[in-house]
């Protein structure tokens, strides 16, 4: 199994730990992945919303080199996927927005043909022949109350995201997160309002406190459910939990905090890496304590 | 252009108002009607239905010894019978009308091309000319009518229906799929807006059904196979063993004793019942049943028996089985009823997920006296009566998410259970989150004001999340207050989802034994919308209850009258009329090789090589024409659709500047009546199309097709109905059969056969006709006059080349 | 400069509104920083022109979480609507401050954010340095797709 591996930006930037731990997952079951000159995805909560032709044509820059190395494009982060899986849809259904994306695109010798997929990590570790190999190299279970956040890029809209699913469902919601984890003993829990979103776009954008605001919430109903840690997808919702909690702990003086886990840094846990091997060390609310509790180091 | 060896046809071209005068130059159409081969005379008229307009038609019929009749106005399915009665009022067989649709097939699809649509016009005029020479007088023969009728569903609609003909002295076999009848109705508490308990005013018409010497009640029963015609149906149904014999008392002793336990589906799954139940207390008939998925005695193996001991009159008889009744009946009423929209799939709700989220058809079973909490209303998650109450309306309904109508009963339902509530606990807070309240019927109004004065609030906007509070059950309800522009946040003890109703799940089983047409929500479509709305398209079936459509108590019992009247004048009367379009052999012509004979989907061709000879079976003949484009020796014909009228059709339509047109064959029921609805649409399509009307598309002949492109036809469509829906017994699966050999024709040829189409259109798809007609057009364009010249030669040398060898 | 947004997106999708508002109702900003929602949105874009709509800044309010595409009953295409009238908006200059820093960072370093000593980061979690974006090639591409025309820097 081969990808055209596509860090984004937060990820090798703010959260190399995200890819390091990444890095030795999908070495050690079996993923090989290929480092090609990509640039920034662009983010639908950016350029998209400033100027769709930009954003288009940039993002059918990176499905190109893809393209042309032959791979399917493996993402980390829930915008960088919304963005390559919508622009190489887009571009595969209209001729008209393709060739116009062509013609910028030819003078630096690339050309979209739509023949390759952008995935997702957790996508392509829920993959059958990649939870077997997962069972067999697995050494740890990691019993924790775990939450799911999805992200909503990486779900929505369904109709491009996950089209196959859509036959009758009236909405559509992931669970692939819940089931992946459960295979290292992880206890997902559901908890209210699951599929909010983490309050980071609206931050980024426009009015931090407002961004803080949804996190805080969405952060109540996990607290209800006596969850223990978060697990992500996305690092812009890693942000907004972890670095979210230090701001919202200013004001609500909370003291009891909720580690956040990349997906990648549980899976590399129950393969036996160690806290440092995926980055746990960087993070501002830690884990320490909670991997102390269940032995994990 | 008078005389035609002796045929004289009068042309009569209708403005129907604006309707076809708006678009199409009617007078010009007329003018050119003159012109065309045995027209003694043409004339346009305002209204040509109207008295004056059939006054007119009679008087030229005697003055001017008229003999033939075409009348271009709306479709035939319309008004053929009026124009037929005129005719025969005049001395002339109703046969020897023609008509020409420029109305649904012409004036109403190209509105904004009045050259193009007059031309059109024109066209069709002159296929109905080119075949009205063709037409002879026929003589219809008339078959029986049983005097017996069978109602399917056993609901309110169902029950009405049984009553009015059993009334009415004809027998009845009401046809239920359940344990006992009453349907929807008995399980809710009250109606609206008169607030009557609804099973003390049901109860006394289901016992009525089942003490009536003229009804027989067919419970745990389904309607497996339907054979035969109006006024002669042989149905066959499957009748379920029910365990228990008649002398059950209902006095409840085996329930105590049956060790297994079942969801009770009469409380919308809120309670228990044992595997030996009665489905209700006022069930119809009175008689417990045993549930074979739940008792342990199954596939003959006895591994319990205590409901037996405990049974002091020793009714239970585990040995019953299955039996299938053959019934013989005249008539048919469907009333198959509904079900209720499942909103598991909105999980923004949380249905299934949060206790105290139910459905109003659980609400009405925890309000009843006779429900699992015996009317209190409490909350499903700690048993508590809830201070703050929430409807949410339009659930399933009016959406592309579920179902895209509006369910009709919803608003008033809501309205009522919210009285209710008010009615039993006042200082309860309601909140109604809506978009439209809908209170149109009447007494709707005043329920609805009342509900207002009582305190109700209605908060215009639909929630879009609920939010549980894990610790006490409670809800909190997100949204947008409309009205105020304002978003809120309103916690609720108990919401209520006010679901929409769909069709029957077994309603598209009924629908295929019945060839009814169902409409693109599900339901079953109306012979005629306005002038019909009881009658289905297949003779002798009618419609009753909220199959039809989503309807409340009153409309359901109103048209369930409806059907029983309209099935009672044909039973009263006791015989009908059947067309005359079976099919003929010419003996001389016959070879006896039996061809036709295995494509009949009636048997209504029998013979035999030794007898040397074949022959049609009139009365079982049900004029599809199947068997007729299967004669390779010219032997058969088809009464009224002739191979010499519809290859005059064909001439007429390709007359001029063929390699333009589109010929289409469109079968009567489906797709004929699909065009027509893409007419009364007002869906507008290209106007280079021409159909050609037979009752099935099995009749379209290789030979038809083979004309059109050799007379230099752009394209050939033949469209009949869904495979599964045809009216003659999967006669189409021949048409389906015929086209791919002609394809296989034209790829050896080098033909594109793209040009030829086939296409299912069901008669509530009209924007699937357009859109085949558009698809077409856009191949048409693509095509040059050469490739067409030079496919015409080829299929032309070829056709030589055969008659020559025969 | 402006742009008519119904070259983008097609207007008469919008007819189908019922003003449910369950697209708001579900709108996570709604709740947090009441601007109008996607219902008003709808409404104002019938019935006043969607002039009003970009011209105000609250228009920016919004998570980009798609939920109220996800609950519309019509099935309306809200989120392409959001995007067209805010591509819309920031022709006109309305646009926010952060959003604009952060896109003139994605020209002069092909990423969309930067920190300082980057490649210390990077090896202490044993990752090898992370070679340039090529922004000479992003920068004509953006020069001809027309950006430059709408924001300058």
């Amino acid at each position: 199994m081969r990808y055209a591996l596509y860090l984004g930006c937060a990820i090798p930037i703010k959260y190399p730990g995200f890819e390091a731990a990444t890095r030795l997952v999908c070495e050690r079951v079996g993923i090989e992945l290929v480092d090609l000159p990509f640039s920034c995805c662009p983010p639908p909560t950016s350029m998209k919303l400033v100027h769709y032709d930009s954003w288009l044509a940039l993002a059918a820059r990176n499905l190109c080199l893809a393209e042309e190395a032959g791979l399917d494009l493996l993402t980390l982060c829930s915008g960088c996927v919304n963005t390559l899986k919508e622009a190489n849809h887009i571009l595969k259904q209209s001729d008209s927005k393709r060739r116009k994306v062509n013609r910028i695109l030819e003078d630096h010798k690339h050309q979209f043909n739509g023949t390759i997929k952008v995935t997702h990590i957790l996508d392509v570790l829920y993959q059958d022949s990649v939870v077997e190999r997962l069972l067999k190299e697995r050494v740890r279970d990691v019993p924790l109350r775990i939450g799911c956040h999805y992200g909503c890029h990486y779900f929505r809209p369904p109709k491009i995201m996950y089209p196959q699913e859509l036959s009758d469902a009236e909405s559509y919601v992931p669970v692939s997160m819940d089931h992946l984890l459960s295979i290292i003993g992880v206890e997902p829990v559901e908890y209210s309002r699951k599929f909010l979103c983490c309050g980071s776009p609206l931050g980024a954008n426009m009015d931090q406190d407002a961004g803080y605001e949804i996190t805080r919430q969405k952060l109540g109903h996990i607290r209800d459910r006596n969850i223990q840690a978060l697990s992500v997808v996305c690092p812009s919702c890693f942000e907004q939990f972890d670095m979210g909690q230090i701001v919202l702990g200013r004001k609500t003086k909370e003291k009891e905090k909720i580690p956040t886990f990349y997906l990648t840094q549980l899976i590399g846990l129950a393969l036996g890496l160690s806290s440092k091997d995926v980055g746990l060390d960087v993070h501002r609310v830690k884990a320490k304590k909670l991997l102390e509790s269940i032995e994990v180091a | 252009m008078a005389d035609l060896n002796g045929i004289r046809i009068g042309v009569y071209v209708c403005h129907c108002g604006k309707n076809i005068g708006g678009t199409v130059r009617c007078d010009e159409v007329a003018e050119y009607a003159r012109q065309l081969p045995g027209v003694a005379l043409a004339t346009d008229s305002l209204y040509t239905c109207s008295e004056p307009g059939q006054e007119q038609i009679k008087h030229d019929i005697r003055e001017h010894q008229l003999n033939r009749v075409v009348v271009a106005s709306c479709t035939p399915r319309l008004h053929e019978p009026t124009f037929r009665a005129a005719c025969e009022s005049a001395g002339l067989n109703p046969y020897l009308l023609e008509m020409a649709n420029i109305r649904e097939h012409c004036s109403w699809v190209h509105l904004h091309d009045k050259d193009a649509a007059t031309e059109k016009a024109k066209d069709l005029v002159a296929m109905a000319v080119g075949r009205a020479a063709k037409l002879m007088p026929q003589f219809e023969v008339t078959v029986p009518v049983a005097r017996k009728a069978m109602v399917i569903g056993g609901g309110v609609a169902g029950i009405q229906a049984a009553l009015d003909m059993a009334d009415a002295g004809y027998q009845v076999y009401l046809v239920e799929r359940t344990g006992s009848i009453g349907g929807r109705m008995a399980q809710i508490d009250k109606t609206f807006p008169t607030m009557d308990c609804s099973i003390c005013i049901l109860a006394p018409k289901m016992s009525e059904v089942g003490r009536h010497p003229n009804i027989e009640l067919l419970t745990l029963s389904e309607v497996q196979e339907v054979q035969g015609h109006i006024g002669n149906f042989k149905v066959k149904v499957l009748k379920k063993a029910r365990y228990v014999t008649k002398e059950c008392t209902a006095c409840g002793d085996c329930i105590k004793a049956s060790p297994q336990h079942a969801p009770d589906e009469f409380n919308a799954g809120l309670s228990i019942r044992r595997a030996i139940y009665i489905p209700f207390a006022q069930a119809v008939p009175s008689t417990f049943l045993v549930d074979m998925d739940r008792c342990l005695n199954n596939s003959g193996i006895v591994a319990c028996d205590r409901c037996f001991q405990a049974c002091s009159h020793k009714c239970i008889d585990f040995a019953a089985n299955d039996e299938v009744l053959d019934l013989d009946v005249g008539t048919i009423v469907v009333a198959t009823g509904v079900d209720v929209y499942d909103p598991t799939a909105l999980t923004e709700l949380g249905y299934g997920k949060f206790p105290n989220v139910i459905t109003t058809l659980e609400f009405e079973r925890l309000i009843n006296a006779g429900g699992p909490s015996g009317g209190e209303l409490i909350r499903p998650s700690d048993r508590r009566r809830p201070q703050r109450v929430a409807f949410l309306q339009c659930i399933g309904s009016r959406s592309k998410r579920s179902n895209p109508y509006c369910s009709n009963v919803c608003c008033m339902n809501t309205v009522k259970d919210a009285l209710l509530i008010k009615e039993h606990w006042p200082d309860t807070e309601i909140y109604v989150f809506y978009i439209d309240i809908r209170a149109f019927g009447k007494g709707f109004e005043d329920l609805f004001q009342r509900a207002r004065r009582e305190g109700v609030t209605f908060v215009r906007g639909i929630p879009g999340e609920i939010i549980e509070d894990i610790k006490t059950g409670d809800l909190t309800l997100l949204g947008e207050n409309t009205l105020l522009g304002k978003h809120y946040r309103h916690r609720m003890d108990m919401v209520i989802l006010s679901v929409g109703i769909k069709p029957h799940k077994d309603a598209d089983k009924i629908q295929r034994l019945l060839n009814l047409a169902t409409d693109t929500d599900g339901f079953y479509m109306e012979a005629h919308p306005k002038l019909r709305p009881v009658d289905t398209t297949t003779g002798g079936v009618f419609l009753a209850g909220a199959a039809e459509g989503p309807k409340d108590i009153k409309d359901s019992v109103t048209q369930a009258s409806a059907a029983a009247s309209r099935a009672n004048i044909l039973m009263s009367r006791g015989e009908v009329k059947i067309p005359a379009i079976t099919s003929r052999i010419d003996p001389k012509k016959c070879t006896a090789c039996g061809l036709c004979a295995r494509v009949c989907p009636y048997h209504a061709i029998e013979g035999s090589k030794e007898q040397g000879f074949y022959r049609v079976i009139e009365a079982a003949c049900q004029g599809c024409g199947a068997c007729v484009p299967e004669c390779r020796f010219g032997a058969l014909d088809q009464t009224h659709f002739t191979e010499d009228q519809i290859v005059s059709q064909i001439n007429a339509a390709l007359a001029s500047d063929p390699h333009d047109k589109i010929l289409a064959f469109a079968c009567n029921w489906c797709s004929y009546a699909g065009a027509d609805f893409a007419g009364v649409s007002r869906i507008q399509y290209p106007h280079n199309v021409r159909i050609i009307r037979t009752m099935c598309s099995a009749r379209v002949s290789p030979s038809w097709i083979e004309k059109a492109f050799i007379m230099g036809a752009g394209a050939v469509l033949v469209s009949g109905c869904h495979p599964a829906d045809c009216h003659y017994n999967n006669a189409n699966q021949n048409t389906a059969r015929r086209v791919e050999r002609f394809w296989k024709r034209m790829e050896k040829q080098g033909i594109n056969k793209d040009r030829l189409r086939l296409a299912w259109v069901s008669a509530a798809e009209g924007a699937q006709f357009a859109k085949v007609i558009k698809e077409m057009e856009a191949g048409l364009k693509k095509l040059t006059s050469q490739q067409i010249q030079e496919a015409a030669e080829k299929l032309q040398k070829s056709l030589t080349k055969k008659s020559e060898a025969t | 400069m402006t742009i008519k947004i119904w070259k983008h997106f097609p207007r008469e999708d919008l007819y189908e509104c019922y003003q449910c508002a369950r697209c708001t109702g579900s709108c996570p900003a709604m709740e947090v920083a009441p601007a109008y929602g996607p219902r008003e949105t709808i409404l104002k874009c019938l019935n006043l022109g969607h002039d009003k709509v970009v011209e105000d800044e609250k228009v920016w309010l919004c998570c980009t979480c798609n939920v109220c595409e996800d609950r519309c009953p019509q099935k309306i295409p809200i989120s392409d609507l959001l995007v067209a009238l805010r591509n819309s908006a920031a022709r006109r200059g309305n646009i926010p401050t952060r959003l604009s820093m952060a896109l003139e960072l994605l020209a002069k370093t092909g990423r969309s954010m930067i920190v300082h000593q980057l490649d210390e980061m990077r090896a202490h979690h044993g990752l090898s340095p992370l070679p340039a974006a090529p922004v000479e090639e992003l920068r004509d591409i953006l020069k001809k797709t027309g950006r430059d025309e709408v924001i300058e820097f």
